[in-house]
């Protein structure tokens, strides 16, 4: 493109469309964070099973805490993605307010349930909250695979209140295999290919 | 021919940029000239010129000692890009 030539519609048509796809064939994911989390929740939930069948602590729950090391780890993985990132698009954008809507909720009913030290319906609550940002992204990426994660959350969701409060963190495990670690790893693929 | 379209837009390197910003947010020089396969010395000017009528936003900045310049479309641009499509459909339409 070093020099400037005439050129028809046509042309030009054909120029402006072949660089909106340029733009728009990126694919930004490369599946990291939803298998940071995929795999921290998996971990933590088998656990606090294990722990709850055999009575090895006192507070089994402090398993969860865990979770501080995948948040400290996720900010600093952010500023190193977000000092190499070379363009940032309406879905990147989009994409990221999702999370950070997913978080705030969570914050808040973590918050609520604190205050009225009631944790009974907390696994319910987490599987219809993951599953919101879960199926957004899926729909921003055009990415089936999250699509049907983030309705594996609901329908899990549904499938808690037949459930024992225990046997829960099973259903939890099992949301975060179909949401996150399973869709986490074809996201790696999918980069993967792209940058071959 | 073509006396309607925007003669700043009717160039193949800074169509190409403005197609290119239209869709995303916002990038960096270096992704501009990769995508556009331009040299920085050409994509540099047009992107000036650019600026100079006010369809691009420029951003210089350093980012760990290195020089960044980002480069975003402003509404004017959209509007201007805009309408050079429309003009461009209508061209089409009457050559039909």
């Amino acid at each position: 493109m070093e020099k400037e030539k005439e050129f028809n519609p046509n042309e030009s048509l054909a120029l402006i469309e072949s660089m909106i796809n340029k733009a728009q064939n990126r694919f930004n994911e490369n599946g990291h964070l939803y298998l940071l989390w995929g795999w921290t929740v998996l971990v933590c939930s088998l656990t606090h099973f294990i722990f709850l069948k055999l009575h090895v602590l006192k507070e089994p729950g402090m398993v969860w805490m865990i979770t501080w090391l995948a948040v400290l780890y996720q900010a600093i993985f952010l500023s190193k993605k977000k000092k190499k990132e070379r363009v940032r698009t309406y879905t990147d954008e989009i994409g990221g307010y999702v999370w950070i809507a997913f978080v705030t909720m969570m914050f808040i009913m973590i918050f609520l349930m604190s205050k009225n030290n009631s944790w009974d319906k907390t696994y319910p609550m987490f599987l219809v909250l993951y599953g919101m940002p879960t199926f957004l992204s899926g729909v921003l990426l055009r990415f089936k695979p999250l699509r049907i994660g983030g309705i594996a959350c609901w329908l899990l969701a549904i499938a808690s209140a037949f459930v024992s409060n225990d046997n829960q963190l099973l259903l939890l495990a099992l949301a975060v295999i179909s949401a996150w670690i399973t869709p986490g790893y074809l996201l790696r693929s999918k980069y993967k290919l792209q940058t071959v | 021919m073509f006396k309607e379209l925007d003669p700043i837009l009717h160039s193949q390197l800074r169509l190409a940029v403005m197609s290119l910003l239209i869709s995303v947010k916002e990038a960096d020089f270096t992704f501009i000239k990769e995508k556009t396969n331009s040299t920085a010395g050409n994509l540099s000017v047009q992107v000036q010129k650019l600026k100079d009528v006010g369809y691009m936003e420029v951003t210089k900045q350093f980012k760990d000692n290195y020089p960044l310049t980002t480069c975003k479309i402003t509404p004017k641009g959209i509007a201007a890009f805009e309408s050079y499509v429309k003009a461009l459909q209508e061209y089409l339409q009457v050559g039909k």
